[in-house]
């Protein structure tokens, strides 16, 4: 499975590295110069059709199955995007499109559509395998922007190639200034018997896979830079002590990278280069948890040596949750030394220190954005006992709410992209997670069974192992 | 001739008693002589009498230290009944107590005119099997078990104790001071209006607020270890009042549960 995996990977790279070329350094270059649009202006979205993408030579069962899953899987991925306005297709010619010398662009000029941008492609399944041939053509020039032919040796490779090609399209058609969240994914806890493990998912819900099975209680993951590593919190079974423990997703192993000096810790966060881990935990003559430091790197790449924490914090009041700004100069965590859990913010070397929030009620598990304006962060407003997610703007202290209605939610951390949120919710009854768009729109449930909670999002490039 | 030779070794037999008799060896046992047959020429000879029996017993035959034994015997044909280990004339027949205080082997004679019999038992000590005692862990398990030590309760987001709390630490220090041996561990819990992480931090903070007060009233602090589960373990599973009380808690465990 894994090889397989590998294997898909490797055919989808080379489009993936044509996409990404003008985008090299662009993650500094948001957080400094925030170019990623939080609210998207909808007036100036372009239009989209995505044709059916049908059998290229013969229909059969198997090929018509794949053109299923990739028309259903690249429309999710599109609109989910909300990059663009995506017209329905009942409005759409009824003539099938196998390549560019079936289209009649005037066809898709129509005022019911009037689409800048128009997507198709063909498939075919047989005994070599699968084949599939994407393209975006501009209908105002009649020019292609993109052709790309897939190979894939098995058919649970559609859903990876649909992925790619929708993070094609946004990439296109937002002229290298983002990337698609297409091909991300998202870790969390997930309690399905008795114990509560990690698990990662695909940003759409699907391909759901474990990475731990110790039968104890895993919490609180959290993604590296290049999405090599999770960090997340363990109290294995009959054990009375969590443990910070670092799973390497191209090995095969956990470890314990740091011994932090007490049974307490929470909350471990990587820093945006990887080399260092943010965590909350308790100093053995302190009786209360501070935020601290350590450089992992060493420990990581193996070379052993002491991950040696520094108390960023060194109060008498809990302090907890950080959460690294992108560009790694400072913090943002949560302490009650106000009297409630409020979001506090430092530099990275303690110094600093301001208080963010001043709402009162109890804020928690603030994520900072990936453009470095704002940070989510879950509230519970005074003598209410609901949670919900807002967003607080860094320089402004404006804050938005995102959700609202039934239930309870927790846990909120961005995509990538800095347009959408993942989170935990009771909404449907019990803790499931969700992702939204940043505006409250557009909210998508990712998972069903079990208890699920303490989402991470992934960083653009997911390696698969 | 047959009858020649007969009168010849009872005349030697008779003649050995006689001397072994003068030398004062009168407790040596005997054979019978077989009675000759009377002969209607010869003096009657004198009738040997009936030899004497005796069979002792113990009841128990093997006690703990310091308990009670019974010796029962009966004799046949006896005059007196002597009991060894300095227990000395009994009566012919009887039972007697007696306490020993090492094994023993008693032995009874039974005296007679036929002569004598001896009839042993064996009394035999054991040591007392070690009485299984409870280990302070077990016995603070069963304390915590039945109530005896109560779990610590607190108010909604707070880590501070109230005098309740207090209270109850206190009387749970003489019990755990009590049972010295036994290591436990103090679990913070959380009920789940508070968020997850908060809730981790809290919930270590009132592990460490009842660990804390445990030490000052003198309870080593190296015995006492400490976990916070937040709102991951709630004891009640409500959504009520009554069951977050329930859950804010800082509870009493051993390792073994």
């Amino acid at each position: 499975m894994n090889r397989l995996l590998v294997t898909a990977w490797l055919l989808l790279w080379p489009c993936l590295l044509w996409a990404q070329q003008p985008q090299e350094g662009a993650g500094s270059g948001q957080d400094q110069q925030g170019q990623v649009e939080i609210n998207p202006d909808v007036t100036t979205q372009a239009r989209v059709a995505v044709a059916d993408f049908v059998a290229r030579t013969s229909a059969n069962r198997a090929t018509e199955e794949a053109a299923e899953t990739f028309n259903r899987v690249l429309w999710d991925d599109l609109e989910f995007s909300a990059r663009f306005e995506m017209p329905s297709k009942s409005f759409y010619p009824l003539r099938p499109i196998r390549n560019a010398s079936d289209v009649s662009f005037e066809d898709w000029q129509v005022p019911t559509l009037d689409v800048d941008y128009l997507a198709f492609g063909n498939i075919q399944v047989d005994v070599n395998g699968t084949v599939l041939e994407a393209f975006l053509y501009d209908v105002g020039t009649r020019e292609q922007i993109i052709g790309q032919r897939y190979r894939l040796t098995r058919t649970e490779q559609i859903r990876r190639s649909a992925h790619a090609f929708a993070d094609q399209v946004v990439f296109n058609l937002t002229a290298g200034a983002s990337r698609g969240v297409a091909q991300t994914q998202i870790a969390f806890t997930s309690e399905k018997g008795g114990s509560k493990e990690i698990y990662v998912v695909d940003y759409d819900g699907f391909n759901e896979r474990t990475i731990t099975a110790n039968d104890g209680l895993n919490k609180f993951p959290d993604w590296s830079n290049e999405n090599r590593y999770l960090a997340f919190v363990t109290n294995l079974p009959g054990s009375a002590r969590w443990e910070l423990w670092v799973q390497d997703l191209e090995g095969a192993s956990g470890r314990q990278v740091i011994q932090v000096p007490t049974t307490y810790v929470s909350s471990p966060s990587f820093s945006p280069d990887g080399s260092r881990l943010a965590l909350s935990a308790r100093a053995v003559d302190k009786s209360d948890p501070d935020v601290f430091i350590a450089d992992i790197e060493r420990a990581l790449s193996g070379q052993g040596g002491g991950s040696r924490l520094r108390n960023l914090t060194n109060h008498p009041s809990i302090d907890t949750a950080p959460t690294w700004s992108p560009t790694g100069r400072q913090l943002a965590f949560i302490s009650d030394r106000s009297g409630t859990p409020q979001i506090w913010m430092m530099d990275a070397d303690g110094s600093n220190l301001r208080r963010l929030t001043q709402d009162g009620g109890h804020c928690d598990s603030p994520d900072w954005s990936p453009d470095g304006r704002r940070i989510a962060f879950s509230w519970q407003a005074p003598r209410q006992w609901k949670h919900d997610i807002f967003i607080i703007d860094v320089a402004t202290g404006v804050t938005n709410q995102v959700t609202s209605g039934r239930g309870s939610a927790e846990n909120p951390h961005w995509s990538p992209d800095g347009r959408h949120l993942v989170f935990q919710s009771t909404r449907t009854g019990s803790k499931q997670i969700f992702i939204v768009n940043v505006d409250g729109e557009n909210l998508k449930q990712i998972t069903a069974y079990g208890i699920n909670e303490n989402p991470a999002w992934s960083g653009y490039r997911s390696l698969e192992r | 001739m047959k009858r020649g030779k007969f009168w010849v070794l009872s005349a030697v037999l008779l003649s050995l008693i006689v001397v072994l008799g003068g030398c004062g060896d009168k407790d040596v046992a005997e054979p019978t002589p077989p009675r000759p047959a009377p002969m209607p020429d010869e003096p009657e000879p004198e009738p040997a009498a009936d030899r004497p029996t005796i069979d002792l017993s113990a009841s128990p035959s093997s006690i703990e230290r310091g308990s009670q034994v019974t010796l029962r015997w009966t004799s046949g044909a006896a005059d007196s009944v002597v009991i060894s280990n300095g227990i000395g004339n009994v009566q012919l027949n009887g039972s007697l107590v007696v306490t020993p205080r090492e094994s023993t082997t008693y032995t009874a004679t039974a005296k007679g005119p036929g002569g004598e019999a001896t009839s042993s038992a064996r009394v035999t000590i054991v040591e007392p099997e070690p009485v299984e005692t409870d280990s302070d862990e077990t016995l603070l398990q069963e304390a915590i078990r039945e109530g005896r030590i109560r779990h610590v309760f607190f108010a909604y987001d707070k880590a501070q104790l109230t005098a309740e709390a207090k209270a109850r630490l206190e009387a749970n220090a003489i019990i755990l001071r009590e049972y010295s041996d036994a290591n436990f561990i103090i679990e913070g819990h959380c009920d789940e209006r508070g968020s997850e992480e908060y809730n981790l931090a809290l919930g270590e903070r009132r592990a460490q607020a009842a660990r804390d007060y445990l030490v000052s009233l003198g309870v080593d602090a190296g015995r006492i270890s400490t976990i916070s589960y937040g709102e991951e373990r709630p004891f009640a599973q409500g959504h009520d009042e009554e069951a977050w009380a329930q859950n804010r808690r800082a509870h009493f465990a051993t390792a073994r549960r």
